[in-house]
């Protein structure tokens, strides 16, 4: 047996994305093919993608020998660590008051939470920490203003990069040209409606 | 023929103005950057300046957009020659030999080389899209709902067939573009599709947040685990004055490779990199400098250069005509069209006269252009190269989400952002191809509105879609296409055109 593991777990990777999908789609009323209803469509195309990712768990069983990289144990640790912190955070602040519970900024700090757990682990150091900066910027953006996000967003992604690390002076730079650049292009020529500096 | 120039002047008309020569300009300018700069494609850059153009009239903004996509042709091919660093997909093979010229001081007549003949293929292709724009367009107004249902399952099929590795994994993510593009209201009755109570998610999912994820954010995490493809400037540019003999010998490849390039343009999926390769195939088999492969071939460069530059302007004729993209970048033309109140389709060339024509003048304006960006200003884009990647990457990240959030002034829309570059993550490492997912995406919603429509027409006979004659010959060639493909040595042919 020649096991090509990419192709088997993209395969089960689309039969589950259509599992659930058709799932979904049992609230909706199929229709005839004559006048299809809002669920026609779905199971069409969801059936559809199980039956190719069959077919590539099918070729996958012959069309490797190829392997994935096998995850570390802190990879792992850092992989499932971060899943349940993020969604308890998120499920703990949503319904809050304040801050931290109004429109979607639950759900950013459980992204922000479950992406810094998992930059724990050096191999996920650049995901989570990349990822993690778009939460900053998004949090930050409404209420402390545009300046704060950008400077938020540009620290925390030169945080992974060694070469960052071992000259902070050159990360401050970047931060005064981008914020200078970016009020220029967006806030001078394009004028984008988004407070500049934190509102009360 | 007289119709064809009097249409042509009526473009240069509308191209000619001072807003839309500014905006090709700045499409060219920002294309050649991005194409010089590795980590950063266009698909990401145009997704990216999509919330600029709304302010724009959409010929404007379609004229700049398509400078950027064919600017990017062009800066890509100076870092391939300069670097032996493929700057865009298109212009893998010009390392082969142009790096090799380089290396032997000729970097400046491969790079003047690769200009001239990109400018050559481009205004050649360009007349192509004029002459053939308005043919095709005829043939399309005989389409009913059920042709066009097939034309577009055709090209979904020819997208996944040429896309790089594993077919079934291609139609899979064409698959999973066209499933994303239920979510929201349906179209007939107003009911919410796996929406989850989201409001933001009542119109469907944009494709900003699932362009700039998986093309933009996604790539930059990659780039930054792969520190070795990082390069530096060693090579000097040099005179770019052509010697009489190389001129001569260039000649040959660039009009072999405006042929073979405006012919696999329009060809969905298959596009600008596909047409290098077969150009430098070619090449290498019959042009007379065969026995110089390999050592910094002259017909190496003029050919593949001109093939990929014809490719990129062909590549508008299935957008233009049929309103069908070819590639990912297309899939993003039919967005910002569709922004802006057109619906793409062969309606468009009597609809939006100022559009059509207006784009394919500044298509050529903006071809003439770049080889003035390209040839004498090189030196300015060098200079580009040497700023490095650990200031490059959060400067696309910041550009990136200050573009999604004014997209509609809503935070939900970065994230989302943060989760397609999440999924384009995991694709990558699953050697899942991004590219059909975005058209399966542009395209599912239309495909749908069709099939209901046929369906409905046919009295729910699926065998309609055989027994119309367009229909049935579409359906047909998709079906040859997937059988030539379970042919193993057609299949290993494509596997070495598209291997990078």
């Amino acid at each position: 047996m020649k096991i090509n593991q990419r192709d088997i777990a993209s395969g089960v990777f689309l039969i589950v994305v259509a599992a659930i999908g058709l799932w979904l789609n049992t609230e909706h009323t199929m229709g005839t093919a004559r006048r299809m209803g809002p669920g026609y469509m779905p199971w069409l195309v969801f059936w559809l993608q199980i039956a190719l990712g069959a077919g590539a768990v099918l070729v996958g069983l012959a069309s490797g020998p190829e392997k994935m990289p096998r995850w570390k144990t802190d990879e792992i640790g850092a992989f499932v660590g971060s899943l349940v912190v993020g969604f308890a955070v998120w499920w703990l602040l949503s319904g809050t008051e304040g801050f931290l519970g109004t429109g979607y900024n639950a759900l950013g700090v459980g992204m922000l939470a479950g992406f810094l757990v998992l930059s724990i682990s050096p191999g996920w150091r650049f995901l989570g920490m990349i990822s993690a900066s778009m939460a900053i910027f998004a949090l930050l953006l409404e209420r402390f203003g545009f300046f704060a996000a950008l400077a938020g967003i540009i620290i925390c992604s030169c945080l992974p990069e060694r070469d960052h690390t071992k000259s902070p002076l050159g990360v401050l730079g970047l931060v005064a040209f981008l914020l200078a650049l970016c009020w220029f292009v967006f806030i001078y020529e394009l004028d984008i409606r988004v407070n500049l500096w934190p509102t009360a | 023929m007289e119709l064809l120039l009097s249409n042509l002047a009526h473009g240069f008309g509308v191209a000619v103005t001072f807003t839309n020569l500014g905006a090709a300009l700045l499409g060219a300018l920002i294309g050649t950057a991005i194409g010089v700069l590795p980590g950063i494609g266009p698909v990401a850059t145009i997704s990216l300046l999509l919330p600029i153009t709304f302010g724009m009239t959409a010929t404007t903004a379609i004229i700049m957009l398509a400078g950027i996509f064919y600017g990017a042709q062009y800066g890509g091919s100076t870092t391939a020659i300069l670097l032996n660093l493929p700057g865009e997909v298109s212009s893998v093979v010009t390392t082969l030999e142009g790096y090799k010229m380089a290396r032997n001081g000729r970097a400046g007549a491969a790079l003047a080389t690769s200009a001239i003949g990109s400018f050559f293929a481009g205004s050649v292709a360009t007349i192509l899209v004029a002459a053939s724009g308005p043919l095709l367009t005829q043939v399309a107004l005989s389409f009913g709902p059920a042709d066009y249902f097939s034309l577009m399952l055709l090209g979904l099929i020819i997208a996944s067939v040429l896309a790089q590795g594993s077919v079934i994994k291609a139609i899979g993510m064409v698959v999973v573009g066209v499933a994303l593009g239920l979510v929201g209201t349906d179209v007939q009755t107003g009911q919410q599709r796996f929406t989850f109570g989201i409001p933001e998610l009542s119109d469907g999912i944009g494709f900003v947040p699932v362009a700039m994820g998986m093309f933009g954010i996604a790539e930059i995490v990659l780039n930054l685990e792969r520190p070795e493809s990082r390069s530096v400037l060693s090579t000097k540019v040099g005179s770019l004055w052509l010697t009489r003999e190389e001129f001569r010998r260039a000649i040959p490849p660039v009009l072999r490779g405006t042929v073979i390039g405006s012919f696999l343009g329009i060809l969905p999926g298959g596009g600008a990199s596909l047409a290098a390769f077969g150009s430098y195939m070619m090449e290498r088999k019959i042009s007379k400098g065969r026995h110089q492969f390999g050592n910094g071939a002259i017909e190496g460069v003029a050919g593949p250069e001109s093939a990929n530059n014809a490719a990129a302007q062909t590549s508008f004729i299935p957008l233009l005509t049929l309103g069908i993209p070819s590639n990912a970048v297309m899939a993003l033309m039919v967005g910002a069209l569709i922004i802006q109140g057109i619906q793409p389709g062969p309606r468009m060339v009597e609809a939006q006269p100022d559009l059509f024509w207006g784009l394919i003048a500044s298509m050529w304006v903006g071809n003439l252009m770049l080889l003035v960006i390209n040839l004498p200003l090189i030196g300015m884009w060098v200079s580009l190269l040497k700023v490095p990647y650990k200031y490059m990457y959060p400067s696309i990240l910041v550009f990136c989400s200050i573009g999604v959030y004014s997209l509609n002034n809503n935070v939900f829309d970065v994230y989302m952002t943060i989760g397609f570059s999440l999924f384009g993550y995991l694709c990558n490492k699953l050697r899942l191809e991004a590219a059909p997912l975005l058209i399966g995406f542009v395209l599912g919603p239309m495909m749908e509105e069709h099939l209901r429509r046929a369906m409905l027409l046919s009295r729910g006979d699926a065998m309609v879609f055989l027994q119309r004659p367009i229909s049935a010959t579409l359906l047909g060639i998709g079906a040859a296409a997937l059988l030539a493909m379970a042919l193993p040595s057609l299949r290993k042919g494509k596997d070495a055109a598209l291997a990078e």
